[in-house]
């Protein structure tokens, strides 16, 4: 009989290191195999948090590496809680989240819901819409620059053309009221499709047969919608928020590329503030303090989602 | 309650024909089963009558009234899914209730609940009640799905082998349960199974389907006693009609090609001899396994039978059936 890899390896071992290896317990295998991941975990997850935990007490900036380091107490967090430019980059940030949530949430079930319904090219049209997916936020946000110029751009062409306004009379990027929608917008562009192929596989898991059966209890279409799609996609769509939601929270390069921020800070969402504190104004300690309230309010904010999204699961 | 009528329905799935020409009518108040292997269109059948599934050519009529293009909802009709098809995510008592929540019916919440627990305490989950439907056993579930339907007060009660995942106690409960339903309410049924004790014992008719042909119709009796083909009489009795070669007895008429020999057509201790190869004793019958001319032959003995292995038994046809080469029925 022929001999299997498995054989040929335990051959191919040294003696030493086959008594070696015989010698070890489960437990200690065990060690072995999970120890290089923690180690890593340790080093490039847990160590920085901890670091970034002690450095947002002190005065510390990166850039004066002779100076002495201070402890501050909690200075740093009460100068971020109370400082209003934080406020309104919060406020910027909370606006982007919900609207692109929201749009996302409401066009992504729709389009998995028209995409659900079995017509001939169905996957052709799914490939099509999950093309803004594959592409890279840098490039999306630069060519998105172009469609929203005044004079040559064509989505001020489109809106031009539907609403016989005048094409170069606004900019969606340097107007103050339609900066923040000009994020919105290609954000949901860009991610809608992705709400759309959770939501899609949602909708793939129910099966004919329940329709069918609710079809004989004499349940309208509607009625079929609210008491078994909406319900049975639920989970799917918390899912896609939470996703989504996480994503959007630390929103940077689309926004960078679109508006950088602007016009003023009115678009700068608080990814944005942040690097700017830590690697423009070098505020290390205190964009650490600000670091970790970002850190502590997507985490809690995640942990409640989390529970809420099992308890539907579990309905 | 209505009577339901098929006349010439035609269904084909690609190349397959599912259905072909099926005529039948379901009487007002009439249990109608369903028998036939699977594949043989006794679920395409229930699916025309629901309107779930629309017939190529043909007519459907139920209480006199055409439905044939109207959709499920309009036909009010109540089915059981094979595979349950319950809504996952809701309870039991939401699952009971849903058909009774409809519109249509408008019925007040405290009917509602009274309807639900006296189904519920009929198939016997009324324990369960609030459980989620998924997180029953399968024959719960079996018997939410039938509860579903028995909470309305439809035109005619589709079932598609409903009681087929169920243990055997409770299957013969519920084929009483079901069948006192059927007699209290004078509800129309139109049933499908492959079990030939349901239909023996539930059906005031019976159809035979083999292929998308409905082969024959009539009394489960009829069918077991006067069976048209070979198909048919397979179809009934237990143990299985006896199917050997016509030339094996003397008197088979000319054209016949196969004698089939049910237990009682079977006279023992007279004719010629057979040899017992296995005694099976299942309480109140005995099945004798018997060799003759190298063909198996089952029947069935007095309980207490004093026959062995390796004895011999005499064996004389009494009144056969006898089937052509195509499988039809001689006189």
């Amino acid at each position: 009989m022929s001999k299997v890899a498995m054989d040929r390896l335990a051959e191919a071992t040294p003696q030493r290191l086959a008594r070696g290896v015989r010698g070890l317990s489960d437990r200690a295998l065990a060690w072995i195999f999970v120890g290089p991941t923690i180690v890593l975990l340790l080093a490039i997850n847990i160590f920085p948090l901890i670091w970034t935990i002690g450095l947002s007490f002190t005065n510390f900036r990166v850039n004066r590496p002779n100076e002495d380091i201070r402890f501050v107490g909690t200075q740093n967090y009460t100068r971020i809680l109370t400082d209003t430019d934080i406020w309104l980059s919060m406020q910027a940030t909370a606006h982007f989240l919900f609207w692109t949530l929201f749009l996302q949430i409401v066009i992504g079930f729709w389009l998995a819901w028209l995409i659900n319904r079995k017509f001939r090219g169905n996957d052709l049209w799914t490939t099509i819409i999950v093309l803004p997916m594959m592409l890279s936020p840098a490039v999306v946000g630069n060519f998105w620059t172009f469609l929203y110029q005044p004079q040559i751009g064509l989505f001020n062409y489109a809106v031009g053309f539907l609403t016989g306004q005048d094409p170069s009379s606004f900019s969606m990027i340097a107007d103050v009221s339609l900066a923040p929608w000009s994020i919105v917008i290609v954000d949901t562009w860009m991610w809608t499709p992705f709400v759309m192929l959770i939501c899609l596989a949602g909708l793939r898991s129910i099966p004919d047969s329940i329709y069918e059966a609710a079809e004989c209890d004499r349940a309208s279409p509607f009625r079929q919608f609210w008491t078994i799609t909406v319900p049975m996609v639920l989970p799917f769509l918390m899912l896609a928020v939470l996703f989504r939601g996480i994503e959007n929270f630390k929103m940077f390069d689309l926004v960078v590329q679109l508006t950088g921020g602007g016009p003023g800070s009115l678009t700068e969402v608080t990814s944005i503030n942040l690097k700017r504190e830590a690697f423009e104004k070098w505020r290390t300690g205190y964009s650490s303090a600000y670091a970790i309230i970002l850190f502590v309010t997507v985490y809690g904010l995640a942990a409640i989602y989390v529970k809420a999204l099992n308890r539907v699961k579990q309905r | 309650m209505a009577d339901v009528v098929l006349n010439a329905v035609t269904r084909t799935f690609g190349a397959v024909t599912a259905l072909d020409q099926v005529s039948l009518t379901v009487p007002d108040g009439g249990f109608v089963v369903l028998l036939g292997p699977t594949g043989a269109g006794k679920t395409t059948v229930l699916r025309m009558v629901s309107g779930l599934d629309r017939p190529d050519a043909g007519d459907i009529h139920i209480g006199g009234r055409r439905v044939t293009d109207l959709s499920p909802a309009e036909r009010n009709v109540a089915m059981v899914f094979q595979q349950y098809s319950l809504y996952p995510h809701l309870t039991v008592r939401e699952n009971l209730a849903f058909p009774l929540k409809s519109p249509i019916l408008r019925t007040p919440p405290a009917e509602i609940e009274r309807k639900v627990r006296q189904v519920a305490e009929t198939l016997q989950i009324a324990h369960k009640l609030d459980n989620r439907a998924t997180a029953l056993s399968g024959g719960e579930m079996q018997r939410v799905s039938i509860g579903r339907a028995l909470v309305r007060n439809p035109a005619v009660y589709l079932m598609d082998e409903p009681l087929s995942s169920l243990d055997a106690k409770l299957r013969a409960d519920l084929r009483i349960e079901l069948k006192r339903i059927q007699a209290d309410t004078g509800a129309t049924f139109l049933y499908v199974t492959h079990d030939q004790i349901e239909a023996m014992t539930m059906a005031t008719r019976v159809g035979v389907l083999d292929e998308g042909v409905l082969v024959q119709v009539g009394s489960p009796r009829e069918i077991y006693e006067n069976p048209v083909s070979v198909y048919a009489a397979s179809r009934l009795g237990q143990p299985r009609i006896n199917l050997l070669p016509a030339d094996l007895f003397a008197g088979a008429p000319p054209a016949a090609r196969t004698i089939g020999l049910r237990p009682e057509q079977i006279r023992q201790g007279e004719g010629e001899e057979s040899v017992v190869t296995r005694v099976e004793r299942l309480g109140d019958q005995t099945r004798l396994h018997l060799d003759f001319r190298s063909h198996a032959i089952v029947t069935v003995t007095e309980p207490h039978t004093p026959l062995a292995t390796g004895d011999i038994v005499r064996i004389r046809p009494e009144r056969p059936f006898y089937f052509d080469a195509s499988g039809a029925r001689v006189p």
